[in-house]
């Protein structure tokens, strides 16, 4: 009765919407973060698998982790990857973004059909992406040979020295789209007229950029660069799709080892240290997110 | 006032495709001069602004400031300052760096910045806002920090682009005087955009009326109010508004004819085309009420309003006007009241051209 004369006067019905959310993000989100962490400081076998509590081991599994032969490999490879797509988006995204912020004729049509991209399955993606790079008779060894840049084909998935950056070059288109749209967002965020008072008081394109647009973007910059890591390190569809992480680990980045340890070779605790690993990073990036965000200046 | 000419357009015509925004606009603007551009919404005051200003290219005509053409020029090489409806202020820069946008990007040394920057802020009253961020300011105050920022460049002209719409009232009124003291003292040449005919009239020496994309009539404000070329000009100047009565010449050549018998004729104090179509003129401040000449019509009140020191009245049929009589009246609605114009104060349109006759 009480419960009912609450949601009739409001009173309590707005805990009990934070309630519901709260409910499902500890369930779904926290409780499996938090069981992983506590994951990553235990023994797990077989004869474990299935409890809660056991034998606890400190930091053995993170010792065991670095001490990994590919460890420093897969290291450096998720470091090309998230810096090498995150570049790429974000720069092709922002000249999209600009690009499409002219007035042409047909500009937001065309602006439209580039979600294409994120609406597409990342298997599907890799799929594609996998015979454009195909070595043999992939259509970038066409074009890259009939403009002479190259003489002989690459063999993009299986050439060591290329693998990760397949991958990278599948992950910018995949979230180039994405990237575009935000950022055009952002940018028609910024009233015109700030463009024209900038004009008059004599600043060229250049500068209408760097002292108007840029700082402008600010907030939209930070969301679009935290959210593109967190995707980044969280992409794995791709790797399945190209090059499953070879050739000898060449292109295998900390998701998809972590995935690779624990439902391959079934060793859990290794698979839980490495996520808690990215978490860490990811905490770190969002930290500096949320700090640069605190003084930020909007109109 | 030097008669230099600072600004001369000469037929300048604008097209939005079809549309013809502009048509033929001719005016000169010497040195000193404040020039009021008004007109309803839709006229074309604010894109001849903005063509000024460079911000809309000119489809035709010759366009020159400080006696340079400036026909293709790009805004950032016209050395024109804008203030903007919006004020369009930097949102992520202070006041001071507002203010000093320009002469940083100009590469102006440091010392020479400082200077004037406190010389602006001094001028505008902003000396202890420097460092706020335009978010931290009141209306008034963006207002003046995007003065100061017009102020700071010196420029051959400044544009306002209805500056004072988003004040209330009496800082509007406070602001007008400013603007104009401002001007004075800097001895700038303004061009200012504004739908409102009084700020128009109270704050500029020359008054260009625009209707439609066309001149209809530019002078000075009592001339615009004693001597309106166009029935649009007569109503759009002035308020309340002036009475608009259709009628006809009488035979003598000299008196209108209503159409209505009921409404006495009323002589116009010139000679026109006996049994000419006209349209009659008269503005609510100019009808006297309690004629004695006996030259008056009686008509019926309808509606007193009292402003304490002016009272505005309206008649009933057969003829509907609005009265403004100075102080205060013990009339009633529903009271006979005689009123009556000297000819002298009559206006009279061409029903067909609306040109004044």
């Amino acid at each position: 009765m009480r419960f009912l004369n609450a949601l009739r006067d409001g009173v309590g019905f707005d805990i009990l919407l934070v309630g519901a959310a709260l409910l499902f993000l500890v369930a779904l989100a926290g409780a499996p973060l938090v069981y992983n962490v506590l994951m990553s400081f235990q023994q797990v076998d077989m004869f474990t698998l299935g409890a809660l509590f056991r034998p606890f081991v400190g930091f053995d599994n993170y010792v065991a982790v670095v001490r990994q032969p590919e460890f420093w490999l897969v290291t450096r490879n998720t470091l090309i990857f998230v810096f090498g797509s995150m570049t790429g988006q974000f720069v092709l995204g922002f000249a999209l973004a600009l690009f499409f912020a002219q007035n042409f004729p047909g500009a937001a049509t065309i602006r439209g059909l580039f979600l294409v991209s994120w609406v597409m399955p990342g298997l599907v993606v890799g799929g594609i992406w996998s015979l454009i790079l195909a070595g043999d008779y992939g259509v970038l060894n066409v074009i890259l040979r009939s403009l002479g840049i190259i003489q002989a084909n690459v063999f993009w998935k299986s050439d060591p020295a290329f693998s990760i950056w397949a991958v990278v070059i599948a992950n910018i288109w995949l979230g180039l789209a994405f990237n575009m749209l935000l950022l055009s967002v952002g940018l028609a965020a910024i009233p015109r007229d700030l463009y024209e008072a900038a004009e008059l008081d004599g600043a060229n394109a250049f500068q209408r950029f760097w002292t108007i647009t840029l700082p402008m973007m600010r907030p939209t910059i930070g969301a679009v660069l935290s959210l593109g890591l967190i995707g980044t390190l969280q992409q794995f569809d791709l790797f399945p799709a190209l090059t499953e992480g070879g050739p000898a680990n060449t292109s295998n980045v900390a998701g998809f080892w972590s995935w690779q340890l624990s439902f391959q070779l079934y060793d859990f605790a290794k698979g839980a240290t490495v996520s808690v690993m990215m978490f860490l990073l990811v905490l770190f990036a969002s930290v500096i997110y949320v700090r640069s965000t605190r003084h930020e200046v909007r109109g | 006032m030097s008669a230099e000419p600072q600004i001369e357009l000469i037929g300048i015509d604008k097209y939005y495709g079809s549309f013809h925004a502009l048509k033929d606009i001719n005016l000169t603007i010497p040195k000193g001069q404040f020039v009021a551009l008004v007109g309803p919404s839709g006229c074309g005051k604010s894109t001849l602004l903005r063509s000024l200003a460079g911000l809309e290219n000119i489809s035709g005509g010759t366009m020159k400031i400080a006696g340079a053409l400036m026909n293709g020029v790009p805004p950032r090489k016209r050395d024109v300052a804008m203030v903007f409806q919006s004020y369009a202020l930097y949102p992520h820069m202070t006041v001071e760096q507002n203010l000093t946008y320009s002469l940083r990007l100009k590469g102006v040394p440091k010392e020479e910045m400082r200077r004037a920057t406190e010389e602006v802020a001094r001028t505008i009253g902003l000396d202890n806002l420097l460092h706020r961020y335009p978010r931290e300011l009141s209306g008034g105050q963006r207002q003046r920090v995007a003065m100061g920022r017009a102020i700071i460049r010196h420029p051959k002209a400044f544009l306002f682009d209805e500056p004072l719409s988003n004040l209330d009232a009496a800082l509007r009124v406070h602001m007008r005087k400013e603007i104009r003291a401002l001007h004075d003292r800097l001895g700038a040449t303004s061009v200012y955009v504004t739908h409102d005919q009084i700020e128009a009239m109270t704050m500029a020496d020359h008054v260009v009326v625009m209707r439609d994309g066309v001149i209809e009539q530019q002078g000075s404000p009592l001339d615009l109010y004693d001597r309106p070329a166009t029935r649009f000009v007569a109503g759009f100047i002035g308020s309340p508004a002036m009475n608009f009565i259709p009628a006809r010449i009488g035979p003598d050549g000299a008196s209108t004819v209503f159409d209505r018998p009921d409404i006495r004729s009323l002589p116009i104090g010139k000679k026109l085309d006996p049994g000419r179509e006209v349209i009659v003129g008269l503005r609510p401040e100019h009808i006297a009420v309690g004629a004695a000449d006996g030259a008056g019509m009686t008509l019926k009140v309808a509606v007193v309003e009292s402003t304490g020191s002016l009272t505005y009245l309206t008649t009933e049929e057969p003829l509907q006007l609005t009265i403004v009589m100075t102080g205060r009246t013990e009339l009633a609605p529903g009271d006979a009241v005689q009123v009556s114009v000297p000819s002298a104060h009559v206006h009279i349109f061409d029903a067909e051209t609306e040109r004044a006759l």
